[in-house]
């Protein structure tokens, strides 16, 4: 038998996968996309799109709770968490099905199975015992990442779920641990409080999103409080004891140990890339600390061999993940003027309430990598159609460095403003000034004319404060 | 719409072009076109690319068909009103044809120094659809590079396309950079049109697999017999279908007689599609055949064992990560260690003219779609082997994307063709003018030999060098095939 051979092979069919795959048959590579599992990665299967289908959920419970507020009175409301958690599988299954149209469209040979290296452009696909080899000049390493275990507490999927079981509950908790206060965690702790549950919120840092800018950190924390969440900072959860009807947690913090009790857990503590059984040690390529290790273009130390996506490190986005695919392949076909990824110009998105939004530099980051800033401020509790919506609460940061006027970062909380985000994308891309953001004309009424204030905040001449 | 008659004529895309094929026409004669429409598809030995209207109106005449041949500038079709005569078109016609004749017979260009098979990515379109008064923009061209003058990106993006240089427009915006509205000025200051929205965005048209199209089952049928792309066809079906006729609408434009679907007749399943040679394979053609018919070509024909060179190029590959070297690399590397040590063989004739290269840059012969196309490894005596391997990866990728420069594939002073991958044991190559020899490289396989009187078994491999017996002797080509076996036998000796 004779080894099939492609140009490009792709091994893991998420965001960057599957957008490697079709850039690269765009631009006439033979090529091919091994999955194990199900096309579209844990983005659309087990990630963004299923949880923005639960979040879309806990809107309406929100909404349905401050009715009143508008003249409504809603009685004898019910609400079936099963409903909610089909209608996001089928959104997931439907995209997934989606991502094989596109395959099957751009003429790209899906192969089911787990891949591995064999050697230098050698790729052995296993699929129910049975071992196939195929050729490829370019391999491509997009097997993503998965949720990480703390020494002392590990994932088991009844008392202390991951991610993946925390968005396909069978019951509603009552009293939820969320351990870990980045992106996830946030929007977990943010989904189950509107759905009914009472959370507790555990960080070891000293700030909820930790990630962010400090000030949007404070306006969070402050909303999350009013919410009724609670907050337990500088902390850490040392041990769980589900051995009684509750699990007990002994969490350390600033004011010593305390012990509370929780029927559910949920931990998101970070991720760690798919690294095993690929083969990387026998061809001794390089990884560091559960990632693969690779150029700005995604090449790696062995030839021939690419890595795009989480497994190829910070930060874990989809939207990182394809820009890398799109980069990495166009690369290797030599099209002119491929840039590098610049990852201080990926925005990065947490869809709690309020949302999360940012690109860039945070004002400690930009002041520590040595530039002399200057900063714009604007508050939505004096943007007219936040107020028009009841979601007054949120802050648009502007952080521009003062010689170049250099649109360093951004740094929203707000309704919405993950939407809004890009204008600044756009703005850094296109390396504008704040004079030509300040000279932009924004829609009224938008909350969007926040961004536009902060701006004019930074050069003193903000309008509606 | 006036009364005016406007020419539809061949383009010139680039320098180099001098001619070019009728490839498809979107519309039939008495068809109503818009400005912007796609007109027809013209492939050069380069590329295939659209022509669009510049004006609307009615198609009158089509004066290139499909298939024929056209010089640049030879007039290929005629847009006018309804009312227009057909007497005054053909005035129009006959007025234009005396400038640039009937379809002329394909002179085959005589191949200058190195044009080796062409399949350059699209050159940049010259922006023929754009009129423009010559001399006053061409004023607006000069200048440096004008890579650091401000301007905004639009600005910028827009001089490209007038082919404005940015040291020439004086900036008004913030802090002197160059506005969109500047450089609009200045073109209009200079006597030029501004290209306004009907601007054409000419692209190349590349028909791939069409098995994903709907079409209703006798629409499949018939293109699949005629040969006929289903991307082609306009879908007039119901359900968003490909139609029996759509199919028909093509083949009557490409004068391909549609099969008979008579129920009561048989189909053979052994049709006959013909269809033009394509823009590459004519250069192919012209160009094999004028080696052979003008190359007096001799052979010479050596063995060599590459036990040696495999246990070398094992330890390579296991000790440097990033490292995939083939025994086409090494064949690469001894070949340019070989032309050094025989410059006598590192040659390109053009008839009259010798020349001599004191640096191998050796073309690799790489089987692409519909062709080939030799990619050159440059400078291949100063290159190591990792460097060759890596370089010979890169351009056999971007030479099956079609993405190689023109500099990448044009020129070459020896050229190496390798059959050995599938399994062909041995045979002799074409030379690839204006270079003097090729060399055809067989599969490395176990075969019985005798050493020391003594039966034994070794890696062999089947060399034969094609020379222009013009420039080269036989016993220059002896001492080459000689020089390289002594090299791929013992790898270590091309090291020095």
């Amino acid at each position: 038998m004779t080894t099939q051979q492609f140009d490009l092979m792709v091994v893991g069919g998420g965001p960057g996968g599957y957008v490697a795959a079709i850039r690269a048959a765009q631009l006439g590579f033979k090529t091919a996309l091994v999955e194990k599992q199900h096309l579209g990665g844990v983005c659309l299967n087990w990630g963004c799109i299923p949880t923005k289908a639960l979040l879309r959920g806990a809107d309406i419970a929100h909404t349905l709770k401050e009715a009143e507020h508008f003249g409504f009175t809603v009685d004898n409301l019910s609400f079936d968490i099963k409903k909610l958690v089909q209608h996001s599988r089928s959104v997931a299954s439907k995209l997934s099905q989606g991502v094989a149209y596109l395959m099957q469209k751009n003429g790209i040979t899906v192969i089911d199975g787990t891949a591995s290296l064999a050697d230098k452009c050698l790729l052995d696909v296993e699929q129910d015992g049975k071992v196939t080899q195929f050729k490829a000049t370019h391999i491509i390493l997009a097997t993503g990442a998965r949720a990480r275990n703390l020494p002392s507490i590990e994932i088991d999927g009844e008392r202390v779920w991951g991610a993946r079981e925390a968005m396909t509950p069978t019951a509603l908790p009552s009293k939820l641990l969320v351990i870990g206060a980045g992106a996830i965690g946030v929007e977990f702790a943010s989904l189950y409080n509107d759905l009914g549950s009472d959370v507790t919120l555990v960080e070891a840092e000293q700030r909820i999103t930790p990630a962010e800018d400090a000030d949007i950190s404070a306006l969070a924390e402050k909303a999350f409080v009013q919410r009724g969440i609670k907050i337990l900072t500088n902390s850490i959860v040392q041990s769980l004891d589900s051995s009684g009807a509750d699990t007990v947690a002994l969490i350390s913090g600033p004011n010593g140990e305390q012990h509370l009790e929780f029927d559910q857990v949920i931990l998101a503590v970070g991720i760690t890339g798919n690294i095993e059984n690929l083969g990387l040690e026998s061809l001794k390529v390089e990884t560091e600390k559960g990632f693969l290790q690779a150029d700005g273009f995604g090449k790696t130390n062995l030839a021939g061999l690419y890595a795009i996506g989480d497994v190829a490190g910070p930060p874990w986005l989809a939207h990182k993940a394809s820009h890398e695919a799109v980069i990495c392949v166009e690369k290797i076909a030599g099209v002119d003027a491929v840039k590098p990824l610049n990852k201080d110009q990926v925005p990065g998105c947490t869809y709690c309430r309020p949302q999360i939004a940012s690109v860039g530099l945070t004002e400690a980051q930009a002041k520590a990598a040595g530039h002399s800033i200057r900063i714009g401020r604007f508050n939505l509790n004096a943007n007219g159609k936040a107020l028009a919506i009841n979601e007054a609460e949120g802050l648009v940061k502007t952080v521009f460095d003062e010689q170049s006027g250099e649109l360093l970062g951004a740094h929203m909380i707000g309704p919405e403003v993950t939407e809004q985000i890009q204008g600044f994308g756009i703005a850094q891309q296109l390396e504008a000034t704040e004079h030509e953001l300040a000279q932009s004309i924004f829609a009224h009424p938008t909350v969007s004319e926040s961004m536009h204030e902060s701006v004019l905040d930074s050069l003193g001449i903000a309008i509606h404060q | 719409m006036t009364n005016e008659i406007k020419p539809i004529n061949m383009p010139k895309w680039g320098m180099e072009m001098s001619e070019g094929d009728i490839n498809a026409w979107y519309f039939a004669v008495g068809d109503q076109v818009n400005a912007g429409d796609d007109l027809v598809d013209i492939e050069t030995s380069k590329i295939i690319n659209t022509v669009t209207a510049t004006d609307s109106g009615i198609l009158r005449a089509i004066l290139g068909a499909t298939g024929e041949t056209h010089a640049v500038g030879a007039l290929l079709g005629v847009i006018a009103s309804a009312e227009t005569s057909d007497a005054d078109i053909q005035a129009f016609i006959n007025s234009n044809s005396s400038a640039a004749a009937e379809p002329e017979a394909v002179t085959e260009a005589a191949a200058p120094v190195a044009a080796a098979v062409e399949t350059a990515p699209a050159p940049a379109p010259a922006p023929a659809t754009i009129p423009q008064a010559a001399s006053g923009l061409s004023k607006l061209a000069e200048g440096e590079d004008d890579s650091l003058v401000a301007a905004s990106p639009v600005a910028r993006r827009l001089a490209a396309e007038y082919g404005v240089n940015l040291n020439n427009i004086t900036g008004t915006g913030r802090h002197d950079r160059v506005s969109k509205r500047d450089l609009e000025a200045a073109v209009v200051a200079a006597g030029g049109q501004l290209i306004g929205n009907n601007r054409s965005a000419s692209s190349a048209v590349h028909y791939g697999d069409d098995s994903n199209v709907k079409a209703t089952p006798v629409a499949r049928r018939i293109a699949t017999q005629l040969g006929i792309n289903l991307l082609e066809c306009r879908v007039s079906g119901d359900r968003g279908r490909v139609c029996k006729a759509d199919v028909e609408a093509v083949a009557a434009l490409k004068n391909k007689i549609p099969a008979q679907t008579d129920s009561n007749t048989t189909v053979s399943s052994n049709t006959v599609a013909s269809q033009p040679i394509s823009g590459m394979r004519k250069t192919i053609a012209a160009r094999l055949q004028a080696s052979k018919q003008t190359a007096p070509h001799f052979r010479v024909h050596i063995d060599a064992e590459i036990d040696a060179l495999l246990a070398v190029r094992k330890q390579i590959n296991s000790s440097n990560t990033d490292a995939k070297v083939s025994v086409n690399d090494f064949i690469v590397k001894a070949c340019a260690s070989a032309l050094i040590k025989v410059p006598a063989l590192n040659v390109q004739f053009d008839g009259e003219q010798l020349s001599y290269f004191s640096n191998a840059d050796i073309s690799v012969a790489v089987a692409i779609d519909d062709g080939l196309i030799t990619p050159i490894v440059s400078d291949a005596n100063h290159k190591g082997l990792v460097e060759i391997s890596n370089t010979t990866r890169d351009l056999a990728t971007r030479a099956k994307l079609g993405r190689l420069k023109p500099e990448e594939f044009q020129g070459g002073s020896f050229c190496i063709s390798n059959l050995g991958m599938y399994g062909i044991k041995q045979f002799d190559a074409i030379i690839n003018p204006p270079q003097g020899a090729i060399l055809a490289v067989g599969a490395g396989e176990q075969r019985p030999v005798v050493k020391d009187g003594e039966l034994a078994v070794a890696t062999v491999m089947s060399l034969t060098l094609s020379s222009d017996h013009r420039i080269i002797d036989g016993a220059v080509a002896a001492q080459f095939m000689s020089v390289l076996k002594g090299y791929l036998e013992q790898p270590a000796t091309m090291l020095g």
